[in-house]
């Protein structure tokens, strides 16, 4: 076995070789600390501030309203506790299948007193806007929706929530770490407030990542220390992650359109020979509303680690919906909230292409996957009973 | 996740996959925690374990755990089942990572379980009719 085919994007995407070239000189030649005043800070802030014009240029917003963090989670957390904590208390709506950073960071706010309203979603895992406006009361003080989900890829309709909720002066959050340089996000148009973007999910490093904040949103720093990213985020810059981000978003300018068509037709031809191929499966997640090169598959009568093991025994990476942890598994709580059946969601599978996935490469996991499905099904006492 | 060479072995081509036909002991466990089951078929001439067959729904070393247990049980007197210790399972597999454990403790109940129905079966002949449709 010496092929590999790594569909599992959502979780991370290689470095593009442009990208590592435009932060080496940031290791060993402009190494300083941006907020130092020599000629070596200067030459990292420099590089810090060209990273932060791309991103307000791809983004259509003001330099200023662009700050750097470690990454999605912190982004997701400075927002919705810097936010909340600004206002020392109300109430904060959010969706049932947010990620794990923004759900969290909603619970810990609920234990200080706020109150969280979690909304539900339809099959497809689609929000209903009209929930959201009922939800929202006189003290709502946040609105919190992912723009897309990492595990079904479902685009939420945040163009249609966005101005409701800018209409009744409430700040609008979006989680964009999964959309960000894969789709158009229209802030202005959206009626964004706060939008968390990340860089290691388009083909830049990990450890970095981006916050939009709206010129006059209230919020608070959650990080204290130096006067660091206009005071809302102490602590000294990845530079060379950020000069990587920067590149990454430059790419991602001229790539994003023709990549999303092409990963929109590789996906098309993976679920069709997957249905085609395999009895039993179903597509999780909106037809139509989703991310190009997100596909979430339910195999029933399978349990999804298995098919993970078997894929990666043949070279090809994909993630299990359900993960086995410390001897529990739970069905993954965004299909559970879908109201997918315990039996099918059991066996879920998300692949996720990128800008390396070929068509030989989607020729070749169809090759694998449907004989491994039929194997371990007949060997569970459930497709026999 | 690092499983050893044995377990990927077991999981690529298990053995003694799928139903027996009129067992003399047929034994289940499931685990809670994960909804992982494991099914064994025995076949028995006197008192000695001749046949094993297994049918499982899990993760993979849950299913590479079944096929060792079977590769295990083999050849064994009835009787030393019901004490087969989910240790032995997971030395079968040449080891377990903590978060997998459970895949020898269906295993090995399973095991036990199918070794008590076919000594429970041979003390009650009418039972043994009964669960020849399993």
């Amino acid at each position: 076995m010496s092929r590999r085919v790594y569909l599992d994007h959502n979780a991370s995407t290689p470095v593009h070789p442009d990208v590592v070239a435009a932060m080496l000189p940031y290791f060993q030649e402009r190494f300083g600390n941006p907020s130092s005043v020599h000629a070596f800070g200067r030459e990292a802030r420099e590089g810090m501030e060209v990273a932060r014009e791309r991103m307000s240029d791809f983004l259509r917003v003001g330099k200023e309203e662009v700050i750097f963090t470690s990454g999605g989670t912190e982004s997701d957390n400075l927002a919705v506790k810097g936010v909340a904590l600004a206002r020392g208390g109300g109430h904060i709506v959010t969706s049932q299948i947010e990620h794990h950073a923004v759900l969290r960071a909603c619970q810990f706010l609920e234990g200080q007193g706020f109150e969280v309203t979690y909304l539900p979603v339809d099959g497809d895992g689609l929000l209903n806007p009209d929930d959201v406006r009922r939800a929202i009361r006189p003290d709502t003080i946040l609105v919190t929706i992912m723009h897309a989900n990492s595990e079904v890829g479902t685009i939420q309709p945040v163009e249609a929530i966005g101005p409701m909720v800018r209409e009744r002066g409430i700040p609008f959050h979006v989680d964009a770490v999964q959309t960000f340089g894969k789709v158009p996000v229209d802030l202005a148009r959206f009626g964004i407030d706060l939008l968390s973007f990340s860089s290691h999910k388009i083909y830049g490093p990990k450890g970095v990542a981006g916050l939009y904040i709206r010129k006059g949103t209230k919020m608070v720093a959650v990080q204290h220390g130096g006067e660091h990213e206009r005071r809302r985020r102490a602590g000294t810059e990845n530079v060379a992650g950020i000069v990587g981000f920067g590149k990454a978003v430059e790419i991602r300018g001229r790539e994003m359109e023709a990549e999303a068509a092409r990963l929109t037709g590789l996906r098309h031809r993976f679920w069709a020979g997957v249905s085609a191929s395999v009895p039993e499966v179903r597509l999780n997640g909106h037809p139509t509303r989703r991310l190009p090169g997100t596909l979430n598959m339910c195999f029933r009568h399978v349990e999804s680690e298995s098919v993970v093991l078997g894929l990666d025994l043949k070279g090809v990476a994909v993630s299990a919906g359900s993960a086995c942890t410390s001897g529990s598994v739970e069905p993954s709580y965004v299909l559970v909230a879908m109201g997918v059946p315990v039996d099918w969601a059991m066996g879920s599978v998300r692949a996720s292409l990128g800008r390396g996935t070929t068509e030989a490469d989607i020729d070749y996991v169809l090759e694998v996957l449907s004989p491994l499905v039929r194997r371990i099904r007949e060997l569970s006492p459930a497709s026999v009973a | 996740m690092n499983y050893s060479q044995i377990l990927i072995d077991h999981f690529r081509r298990p053995r003694n996959a799928g139903m027996m036909r009129h067992p003399d002991g047929v034994g289940e466990e499931s685990f809670d925690g994960c909804g992982d089951l494991a099914r064994f078929y025995l076949r028995v001439v006197d008192g000695r374990v001749t046949e094993v067959r297994f049918q499982t729904y899990g993760c993979g070393p849950t299913i590479a755990a079944s096929s060792a247990g079977t590769e295990l049980a083999s050849g064994r007197p009835v009787t030393e089942l019901l004490t087969l210790g989910e240790a032995e399972i997971t030395e079968a597999v040449d080891g377990l990572p903590a978060e997998r454990a459970h895949a020898a403790q269906v295993v090995a109940g399973a095991l036990r379980a199918a070794a008590r129905d076919s000594l429970t079966r041979r003390g009650s002949p009418s039972q043994a009719k009964e669960s020849e449709h399993v």
